[in-house]
């Protein structure tokens, strides 16, 4: 295959790509993942936000940054476990955790994470 | 200088234990003559001293020969004495040196002193311009402790004393200056808005999100789910409390207390939730 025919077709062929990725997430996922898929995107954004700020602007206060940017990654992080249990897809190897277990253990470390990032905010 | 630093303090002890015996007779000198001679022989001063009276002023060149002779007596009997200790002090008022010069006595009571200053002993205190006091210091057990200043003798001047290495420790130290890092600067009033709008942005691209989802909550409201949602609420409503206005202790035993119902609640909540997933499903 010549590089130049490569070149004039892939721009089209990678956005049918994301174009189909797109529809098949739009159809296909539950409308309860989509509403963690949601919030973990609005906590990407706040922590990207976050930190462009510190870049850019300054890091004072440094406790205020780092409570608020911890608290972004943490939520991020919790969601994202909450979000892989309660998944229908990964029945299989959540065998043993319903989603409502799923659930508590999320609003837990949720509020042990909470705690911690008040106590940083000083 | 130490070995002669102890001597002071021995006849302050020989002084003190002679307090106790107010019968003692006391000690003066008798025919005591100084004389300074330079280096060639020839007479440059002679004095006759009569203590208590001071002699006028003595000085001593760099080569000069100093000469002191006196006889020790009772002051009543006029009987010579060999005193237990004869010194001469050395002392300089104005930078508080002293040297203590011993002097031999005979037993007839005679003393000589002889000074050479080309060669001058040990026991002479580092000089300044300033002239010495000199003073005679007779002890004895038998009889009352006499001092007699005799004169005062300016001495060519030595080599200053030597510091003592902890000398610099025995000065006040120059006073402390706190210096604190400068204020850190805020930022222009207009970039903080600004990004204080950017920050709360997301929440606006969350509610839009959420918004275009066909969301339903059927249970939200009922007995069972409705406590444990509003104890979430009222636990996220004490941490930030927490951050306003309370302590770490309260916030730890309101913590335990509204841990302990929200436990209960949510598994009650949950459970149910559970069971209506199931019954759904069957």
């Amino acid at each position: 295959m010549a590089p130049k025919s490569s070149n004039s077709v892939s721009p089209t062929a990678a956005s049918n790509a994301l174009d189909s990725l797109w529809r098949s997430y739009v159809d296909t996922t539950p409308s309860r993942l989509k509403l963690i898929d949601a919030f973990l995107v609005f906590i990407m954004l706040s922590g990207a936000i976050q930190f462009v700020y510190c870049v850019l602007v300054t890091n004072f206060p440094f406790n205020a940054f780092l409570a608020g940017f911890s608290s972004s990654v943490g939520q991020f992080v919790l969601t994202a476990s909450l979000r892989s249990q309660v998944n229908p897809q990964n029945r299989e190897q959540f065998k043993e955790v319903s989603p409502e277990r799923a659930f508590a253990d999320f609003a837990l470390g949720s509020i042990v994470l909470h705690f911690f990032v008040f106590n940083f905010l000083g | 200088m130490n070995l002669f630093g102890l001597i002071p303090s021995f006849l302050f002890v020989l002084l003190a234990s002679s307090v106790g015996a107010a019968d003692k007779a006391s000690l003066t000198i008798q025919g005591a003559k100084l004389s300074v001679s330079s280096a060639d022989g020839s007479l440059l001063n002679s004095q006759t001293l009569s203590p208590p009276e001071t002699a006028s002023p003595v000085t001593l060149g760099p080569t000069d020969v100093f000469k002191l002779a006196f006889t020790v007596v009772t002051s009543d009997s006029k009987t010579p004495v060999q005193p237990h200790q004869v010194f001469l002090r050395f002392y300089d008022p104005k930078t508080d040196e002293e040297g203590i010069h011993p002097i031999r006595v005979t037993s007839a009571g005679k003393a000589k002193l002889e000074l050479n200053m080309a060669k001058p002993p040990l026991t002479l205190p580092p000089t300044t311009e300033s002239p010495l006091e000199v003073t005679l210091l007779l002890g004895s057990y038998n009889y009352e402790p006499a001092s007699f200043p005799l004169f005062s003798l300016t001495l060519p001047v030595s080599q200053p004393p030597p510091v003592h290495p902890d000398e610099a420790s025995y000065h006040p130290l120059p006073s402390i200056f706190h210096t604190f890092r400068a204020e850190e600067k805020q930022p222009p009033q207009v970039i903080s808005a600004v990004f204080t709008l950017l920050v709360l942005s997301p929440w606006f691209v969350l509610l839009v999100l959420w918004t275009q989802l066909p969301l339903s909550v059927p249970h939200l409201f009922s007995s069972e789910v409705l406590p444990f949602v509003v104890l979430l609420g009222a636990f996220e409503y004490l941490l930030v409390q927490y951050w306003v206005s309370l302590k770490l202790p309260q916030v730890l035993s309101y913590g335990a207390i509204l841990g302990f119902l929200t436990a209960a609640t949510g598994k009650r909540a949950l459970s149910s939730l559970s069971k209506w997933r199931l019954g759904e499903k069957q």
